[in-house]
């Protein structure tokens, strides 16, 4: 990889400073978390700009804590890290994140941040869409200050984001599940270095009549532009019992919500396929999670 | 423009002047000639270039050399040499597991890492934790023999 | 024997788990430049124009070519054969105002780096004239489609015809007819070090080549042909080994006569190396398109056998029009039948070129047939193993391929009745029946019934080797040859069958490592199963003379007739009476001496007629091509529901003659079958159908199985049928293993779901289409 424009390669020591360093590059700036997106970038055409690379892994952001029953996630944690850490290793209602973590090679595991998977912006990625059926929610730290954005409605597009280019993801916040809540994650690959076909997470809720409450159900891979949330499956869910044939019905509606592609991957008709599977599989999955 | 930079590989200290976006892989290879890393695509899907920092193993073509300041870089001329050799370098020749041997650097490296964690690893984990390595030789399976040869020797 | 049959370690493996210095990739020269190559967007086009005045100015470049600076003589890039051959087109230039396929070479930059040279790329400007292009072999065929080599009518480069006996009698004696259509894919070979050369140009028109290849000679032919130099003046360097071939480096690609050129506009040494994008789109196993007609008795005997076989052999022929000739030849030779007839075609399309990729156009010969075994088994309710033996061709019967050979060696039955029972066929359950929910599980076999061991009777084909065996004063030997490991064990077969010959143990034995084309006699590429058997007689030969002399002059130390004398472990021997013994260091040393030699008791003479290197060399061709016989059997677990396939288990059963390394042989059947799954359930080459381009060209979309897709037991079972010409009874090994898992894998799928899958790659959507459930 060359980068014909580069001036340096920063390694700022302070948030203050990284966004200072945004703000002077704007757009031509590219934050370093794992760095390992550069295949993405040159599929996207952007290699060429780039002016400064921002290395994010001396600003103290790797680390998880819990917050009022929230976790968060320092946007530089690494997936191994989340991997190891008890609580999400063993929560049913994480149980997603630790499917989705399964796919990732040692060296990406190694690597690989939670803000920078979020950040790539690119629906092939397994993490994100395991965070946003969790409801999981992103602070963003920048040059006009601090706000906190849902992940469901970071994405605006492919490598498309609501960050404005001084702006940076500093932690991911993971709500408090409620009660008797299980998810579940899935992702179709041809060999198990490959970025999704199709992935899908599920959480679902079970309230005292042993009816699915709060459902959640995204999908991702190449199935539209951006994770896509199946709200006609979730509706379906929504009130019915926690049982197989309302998760056959969910699975007949989620593919309303996803616009799957053709290409050399996979048919749309193949995906919209798996997608209808892996929507009973997930659920029957997280329903098994419950005990 | 390039810059100088200090990196600890193989326990050594290197001073070497480098592009900002240099690969460590490019660094390793070109700069200070450790050639074990190899190059097989460039764009972190083979594994040949795989080595340890801070005693995980990465691809070090997707990393880049200045971010690797301060860190202790081992590549697989830093696990044993010719008369020294680290147990799973041994296994690998006893195993078969060598073919062409182009992915073989790399795949020490993703076995290592196993190595260090995980003692005696059972099958299914073995073969995860290389998966990040290709081989196009050996359909892995004496690979796999090789690792448990040497888990059971360590 | 002491040294043959046993896994012995490869002396190559130490510096490879160490850091492998020595591969090609690795090597430079003082004050080398790096070269680049700018490819066309367009696949077909002709260019207009070519302005690199810009690129030329960019500091640090050093030389620029473009087809005005390249000799126009056409040629073919295949290694094997010789440069005026009848049988393959001429029809490659190394740069040319035609374009052919996108990605083809139409400038190149020398620079005093990779980047600089790939920044002065952006800096040419090309004016093409976009041309209609054609992707289809058979839309290539049609009336008005885009014509794309002068003197090609309808694009068809070559179309072979071989027809026995009397085909339409056969149908007509048939009690069954069966018809079929198979598809294959577009497929690479993904060895992992990529494409690499440095050359120098030396002066008066003289060149020096080091280059990841598998044939050290045919490289040296193909430069200097293209080049229109004299062949000696191109020396091409022998790496001690390279990272994979697989018949993906069996010709001169781009990268070698272009960094020849720029060396020598230049004055300085050349490197180029493919990116893993130029790899995928340099060399491939052609798709085949193979339509079956075969007619049998009800008992299963074959009555007649059509085929006719459509190859897409991409914008040049190369090894395209001669993968077709042994595609054919596969199928032709598979069974025994009165009368068959074969029609195949090579065609020229915009896509990429086509290669050699282990099996040579098998694979797509024995995915078609062996399917249709299976179909024809399963609907005629025979069994499948005595079909096949009923059907196969029979030891002492003539040799399909060589006039007046017979075949020596053929444990085909031993064959399939121990990889039946290893795998428990007899025991499968019928179609559809084993498994429940959406979990089905089924067991399938396929036979290669015929292949090589070299090329021996293919016209045109190089099939000769040499060797050099000399012993060192301190009882070593050291073996020269210009056959290239690629990987899967020459070094170690060739040096094991040397030190059988001599006499002499393992670790004695050492293969030189910087041999060149001035060096070493000629050797074949290392293709074609043929290193064991073909290189390995030659080596064999050569330990055999040097055996001679050094029995020589043991004998006149041991005051014995040479005859009398044996050699076993580094001793040499009075048969019969073990005492009277020297080393074999004690008489290479004693022949190495000076004529008079200072001892204790005073100057003592030897004799003139034991003086000097004890040396043996060969160059010969072999006697035959005998035929290794492969059986795949594999165990499969289909989920109906997503379509997705898991290899379980395999058991490959393999006539080989003899086994010189079992780790070694069993080694190539593992790798083979992680390339034969891959083939199977995975890989394909894909180009946008519009402009031409590969979508497929690194690893995140060309997909080939991890440790993790790969069964966790895959059985070899070797069969030693002992062939009578071979060294000491070995036939050939590395290809067959790559051929049966395709069709043993589809054949596996209808065992389990009931379906029968005919194209490859067998994706979990065409799965699922077949099953009709998308
Ligand atoms: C071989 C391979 C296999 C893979 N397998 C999987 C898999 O199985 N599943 C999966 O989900 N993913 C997989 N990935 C993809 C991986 O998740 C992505 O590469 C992801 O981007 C990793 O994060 P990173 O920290 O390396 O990102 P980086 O490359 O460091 O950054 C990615 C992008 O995000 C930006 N960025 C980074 N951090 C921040 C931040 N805090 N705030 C704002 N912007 C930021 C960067 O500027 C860059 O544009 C794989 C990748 C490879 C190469
Ligand atoms: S070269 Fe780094 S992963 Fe292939
Ligand atoms: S031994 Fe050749 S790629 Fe692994």
């Amino acid at each position: 990889m060359a980068l014909p424009n580069i001036q340096d390669y920063y390694v700022p020591g302070t948030r203050q400073e990284a966004v200072e360093l945004l703000g002077k590059f704007g757009e031509n700036a590219m934050l370093v978390a794992g760095g390992t997106f550069v295949h993405g970038l040159e599929v996207r055409g952007v290699l060429g700009e780039i002016e400064a690379l921002i290395d994010i892994g001396q600003l103290g952001l790797a680390g998880i804590r819990s917050e009022d029953g929230k976790l968060v996630v320092g946007a530089t944690t690494n997936f191994g890290e989340i991997q190891a850490h008890a609580d999400i290793a063993s929560a049913p209602h994480y149980a997603a994140i630790i499917d989705a973590l399964t796919y990732p090679p040692a060296q990406i595991i190694n690597v690989g941040t939670i803000g920078g998977c979020i950040a790539a912006s690119a629906p092939l990625y397994d993490l994100p869409c395991a965070l946003s059926a969790l409801d999981a929610s992103l602070r963003i730290n920048g040059g006009n200050g601090a706000r906190e954005v849902a992940l469901g409605e970071f994405f605006t597009g492919l490598f498309e984001n609501v960050l404005a280019s001084n702006e940076l993801i500093t932690e991911v916040v993971l709500p408090a599940a409620p009660a008797n809540t299980a998810s579940a994650f899935l992702k179709l690959e041809t060999n198990a270095n490959d970025l999704a076909i199709v992935n899908l997470a599920v959480r679902l809720t079970v309230d005292s009549a042993g009816n699915c409450a709060d459902t959640r159900v995204y999908v991702g891979g190449g199935i539209g532009e951006s994770y896509a949330r199946a709200v006609s499956a979730e509706a379906v869910l929504n009130g019915a019992p926690a049982e197989a044939a309302s998760f056959d019905a969910a699975s007949e509606a989620v593919v309303n919500d996803i616009e799957p592609v053709d290409d050399h991957r996979a048919s749309a008709a193949y995906r919209a396929h798996i997608v209808k599977v892996y929507t009973r599989r997930c659920l029957a999955t997280a329903l098994e999670r419950l005990g | 423009m390039k810059k100088l930079i200090e990196l600890t590989v193989n326990g050594e200290h290197h001073e070497v002047a480098v592009t900002p976006e240099a690969s460590l892989l490019n660094v390793l290879r070109g700069d200070l000639g450790l050639v074990g890393p190899k190059k097989g695509c460039d764009a972190g899907s083979c594994g040949c270039c795989s080595v340890h920092v801070d005693g995980k193993v990465v691809y070090s073509c997707m990393t880049y050399a200045v971010g690797a300041q301060g860190k202790e870089i081992t590549t697989v001329e830093g696990i044993g040499h010719a008369d020294d050799l680290h147990p799973l370098q041994q296994a690998f020749i006893d195993a078969g597991a060598v073919q062409c041997g182009y992915c073989t650097s790399g795949i020490l490296m993703a076995a290592k890492q196993l190595l260090d964690t995980t003692p005696k690893p059972d099958e299914e984990t073995i073969r995860h934790a290389i998966a990040g390595n290709l081989c196009r030789c050996t359909g892995y399976a004496k690979i796999v023999d090789a690792i448990k040869l040497a888990a059971d020797r360590l | 024997m002491s040294v043959i049959g046993k896994s012995v370690a490869r002396p190559d493996a130490l510096d490879k788990v160490t850091g492998g210095k020595a591969y090609p990739v690795n090597f430079q020269l003082p004050g080398m430049l790096h070269g680049k190559l700018l490819r066309s967007p367009y696949p077909h086009a002709k260019i207009l124009s070519i302005d690199t005045s810009a690129a030329e100015q960019l500091p640090g470049v050093k030389a620029v070519l473009t087809h005005h600076d390249v000799p126009q003589r056409k040629f073919t890039s295949v290694y094997f054969v010789p440069t005026d051959t009848k049988s393959l087109p001429q029809d490659l230039l190394i740069m040319s105002d035609h374009v052919r396929f996108a990605g083809q070479p139409v400038a190149a930059v020398a620079a005093t780096s990779a980047e600089i040279a790939e920044q002065a790329l952006e800096l040419i400007e090309v004016d093409y004239e976009d041309l209609p292009a054609v992707f289809d072999p058979e839309e290539a065929m049609q009336a008005g489609a885009p014509q794309l080599h002068d003197g090609a009518e309808n694009n068809i480069a070559v179309a072979p015809v071989m027809e026995f006996g009397d085909i339409e009698a056969g149908f007509a004696g048939a009690d069954h007819i069966f018809e079929g259509t198979y598809t294959t894919q577009r497929a690479h070979t993904c060895y992992l070090e990529p494409r690499v050369c440095v050359a120098e140009y030396n002066g008066n028109d003289g060149y020096t080549i080091n280059s990841s290849m598998q044939h050290l000679f045919g490289l040296r032919e193909k430069l200097a042909f293209a080049l229109e130099i004299p062949e000696s003046n191109v020396r091409v360097i022998k790496p001690p080994y390279i990272g994979g071939g697989f018949g993906g480096k069996l010709d001169m690609s781009y990268i070698e006569p272009v960094a020849a050129l720029l060396s020598r506009k230049s004055g300085r040494p050349v490197r180029m190396e493919h990116t893993r994008y130029e790899d995928f789109i340099t060399t491939t196993r052609n798709p085949i398109k193979v339509y079956l007609k075969t007619g049998v008795k009800k008992d299963g005997t074959f009555t007649a056998r059509y085929a006719s076989s459509i190859l897409d052999a991409g914008a040049h022929a190369t090894h395209g029009a001669e993968v077709i000739n042994v595609h054919g030849f596969a199928w032709l030779s598979s069974y025994h039948c009165e009368n068959m007839k074969w029609e195949g075609k090579s065609v020229y399309t915009n896509n990429m070129i086509g290669g050699g990729y282990r099996g040579y156009g098998a694979p797509q010969a024995c995915f078609a047939f062996e399917s249709q075994n299976d179909e024809i088994c399963e609907t005629l309710g025979l069994d499948p193993i005595e079909f096949r033996k009923k059907n196969a061709r029979q030891l002492g019967s003539a040799h399909p391929l060589v006039p007046g050979l017979t075949i020596d060696s053929y444990a085909m039955e031993e064959v399939l009745d121990r990889g039946a029972e290893a795998i428990g066929l007899a025991q499968r359950h019928p179609p559809g029946a084993n498994g429940d929910g959406t979990t089905k599980r089924g067991i399938g076999m396929a036979l290669f019934p015929f292949w090589v061991s070299g090329c021996v009777g293919f016209p045109d084909i190089y099939e000769h080797s040499g060797a050099i065996v000399k012993l060192n004063v301190d009882g070593t030997a050291d073996v020269a040859t210009a056959s290239v490991d690629i990987g899967s064990g020459q070094i170690t077969t060739l040096l094991q069958i040397a030190a059988e010959e001599l006499g002499l143990p393992m670790a004695a034995m050492r293969m030189v490592d910087t041999s060149d084309t001035t060096t070493v006699p000629f050797d074949a590429p290392t293709h074609a199963s043929r290193i064991t058997y073909g290189s390995g007689l030659a080596i064999k030969a050569a330990a055999g003379e040097a055996k001679k002399r050094l029995l020589d002059v043991a004998g006149t130390m041991l005051e014995a007739s040479p005859e009398d004398l044996e050699v076993v472990d580094g001793i040499v021997r009075v048969k019969g009476s073990p005492d009277t013994a020297l080393t074999v260091a004690d008489v290479a040393s004693r022949a190495e001496s000076p004529f008079i030699q200072f001892t204790d008791q005073g100057p003592a003479p030897t004799t003139l007629a034991e003086k000097g290197t004890i040396i043996g060399l060969s160059s010969m061709a072999p006697p035959s091509n005998p035929s290794p016989i492969a059986a795949g059997f594999v165990e499969v677990e289909v989920d109906t529901e997503t379509g997705e396939v898991k290899v379980d288990r395999v058991v490959y059963s393999h006539d080989l003659g003899r086994v010189i390394n079992p780790k070694g042989a069993e080694g190539q059947v593992e790798g083979g079958f992680q390339q034969g799954i891959g083939y199977a359930l995975m890989e394909e080459i894909q180009f946008d159908p519009d402009s031409g381009t590969c979508l497929t060209g690194c690893f995140l979309d060309y997909k080939i199985p991890t440790a993790v897709e790969m069964p966790t037991q895959i059985e070899s079972i070797f069969v030693e049928s002992n062939e009578p010409t071979g060294p000491f009874g070995a036939k050939s090994m590395s290809e067959a293993c790559v051929v049966v898992p395709a069709p043993a894998i589809a054949n596996a799928i209808y065992n389990a779901t009931g379906a029968r899958l005919k194209d490859l790659p067998i994706t979990p959507e065409r799965v699922l289409a077949a099953l009709g459930e998308l």
